[in-house]
């Protein structure tokens, strides 16, 4: 049982990095990102295929995965800069999952429906340890992961509050037709933070961890789990996304080690974002009843 | 060199808002625009500032037409806008909202020396101050642009009046420098106070135009200009 919520931690760590590029996406950007995870596939599978087809080096065709999903969730950005600015977040939000359908429905035709032998580019241990009659492994992928979580976390906190382009940023999250009218470029920063999202994202999937199913469909249901863990943070703080994907992850790691619910594990992300919004419910109610 | 406005039909919706609207913006004086609500004064700023634009006529900023520029556009051409509502940026500061237009040290420096009282509200995030500082700092925002025109859109909305007195010798200071200010208010009688021009728009057209001296001091025609008589 220690064994496998230990194990949750890698997974966990992966879906608090979802978890905070969503967050980051609806603060800045006023959108709740859907596609997020299908333009990381995306450019994952290509370099894949990349892999298989042209043999290229593995790191190579991370790089050309990271430059097509940048570019694709760029795509996606300016359309929705150029064509809803001024539109609500529901709105925004539902043309990320129309671009999440077109895109996994792109890749049922370019890479066929059994397509999933995606591999982490790292797959080794950095240290092992005991606790009492249990070896735990602490594995590359989860340093990394952590590592990349925390330099979000932090490059993201530094550049919005010490650079005027981070000031820029909040102007536009705060009042986007105001910055406009006194001569923010606002369609340039939203596409630009939705290049570097598109980008950040296909990093992290470069080294999602093993355990996790990566057929097309499931890696980008992900967001999924990562929509949890920003609901954690109620979409503002991405400190506690990043705490809500690792509850998620140590949570699955423990159930998966009761045999009798083993099978259920994905259902803790819908369990906790059950709770969360029956949590956050719960004001509502109490303000009516008064 | 002014900020013309020639001919210029709005359409919002159902209809015109503003019907054939001429008007003229010089620099260094103030133009105060009034009207009863819902008269389209608000639509006229917006058509100059970009954010509706208009179905017919034009918009020339100092001999440029700039009828079909963007918002960002007009913004960097010298074109600065405070619309209705105090449209700070609450999450941040009072420097970071002037810092956001402000070009040079100087230009920041000028702007707050506006408003001196904001001196020590700096480092506070401008959701936390008070109405008539929130308007303090939108306006600081607008000058620290350096705009060669600047529309004010009933910027004493909210505001008490007491406070709205604060910030009109501002106003007559920045157009002094040499900017061109268009005010449009509903407190009729203070702005007016302050102008040079003076236009009645009623029902999205100009009832009159001319001396502000004589609009206030004529009820009978301020109350026909009102009515559209």
């Amino acid at each position: 049982m220690l064994l496998n919520t230990f194990a949750g931690l890698t997974p966990g760590v992966f879906y608090g990095i979802i978890g905070i590029l969503l967050t980051l996406m609806a603060q800045l950007t006023r959108t709740v990102n859907f596609s997020q995870m299908g333009v990381g596939m995306f450019g994952g599978y290509v370099g894949m295929t990349m892999i298989q087809k042209l043999k290229i080096d593995m790191w190579l065709a991370a790089l050309v995965g990271l430059v097509i999903a940048a570019v694709l969730s760029g795509i996606i950005g300016w359309i929705i800069a150029t064509w809803l600015p001024n539109a609500q977040i529901a709105t925004r939000s539902a043309v990320t999952v129309a671009a999440l359908l077109l895109i996994v429905a792109t890749s049922s035709v370019l890479f066929g429906a059994n397509h999933s032998n995606f591999k982490p580019l790292l797959q080794n241990n950095v240290a092992e340890f005991n606790v009492g009659d249990v070896k735990l492994f602490v594995s590359q992928n989860f340093v990394v992961l952590l590592v990349l979580a925390l330099v979000i976390l932090i490059g993201s906190s530094l550049l919005l509050k010490r650079t005027m382009f981070g000031v820029r940023l909040r102007a536009i999250s705060d009042r986007q037709a105001a910055a406009e009218l006194i001569g923010v470029n606002v369609k340039v920063l939203n596409v630009g933070v939705w290049v570097v999202s598109g980008a950040l994202i296909s990093i992290t999937i470069s080294f999602m961890p093993a355990s996790i199913s990566n057929d097309y469909i499931s890696f980008s249901l992900l967001v999924i789990a990562g929509s949890a863990a920003a609901l954690v943070g109620a979409f503002k703080n991405p400190w506690l996304a990043l705490l809500g994907g690792v509850l998620i992850g140590v949570l699955q790691g423990f159930v998966s080690a009761l045999p009798a619910l083993a099978a259920y594990k994905e259902w803790v992300t819908f369990i906790l974002i059950l709770v969360f919004l029956l949590w956050n419910q719960r004001k509502e109610v109490w303000d009516v009843a008064r | 060199m002014s900020l013309v406005l020639n001919d210029v039909t709005v359409s919002r919706g159902v209809g015109p808002v503003i019907s054939n609207v001429t008007l003229e913006v010089k620099p260094g004086q103030i133009t105060t625009l009034v009207g009863p609500n819902g008269a389209g004064k608000t639509s006229l700023i917006e058509s100059i500032a970009g954010v509706i634009i208009p179905s017919s006529g034009s918009v020339v900023m100092n001999d440029v037409d700039i009828t079909k520029f963007s918002k960002r556009k007009r913004s960097r051409a010298g074109l600065a806008i405070v619309e209705q509502g105090r449209m700070i940026f609450p999450s941040l500061t009072v420097r970071e909202n002037l810092q956001l237009t402000a070009r040079t040290k100087s230009d920041f420096d000028e702007a707050m020396a506006l408003f001196p009282e904001l001196e020590k509200r700096m480092n506070n995030n401008t959701v936390l101050l008070s109405g008539g500082e929130q308007q303090m700092v939108v306006l600081a925002r607008a000058f620290a642009s350096k705009p060669k025109y600047l529309l004010l859109d009933e910027m004493s909305l909210g505001l008490a009046p007491v406070v709205f007195m604060r910030l009109l010798p501002v106003i007559e200071g920045i157009a002094k420098s040499g900017v061109g200010v268009l005010l449009v208010e509903q407190f009729a009688h203070l702005a007016l106070g302050i102008a040079e021009d003076a236009m009645v728009v009623t029902s999205g057209r100009v009832s009159y135009h001319g001396s502000p001296k004589k609009l206030t001091s004529d009820a009978e025609l301020m109350r026909k200009s009102y009515m559209g008589e």
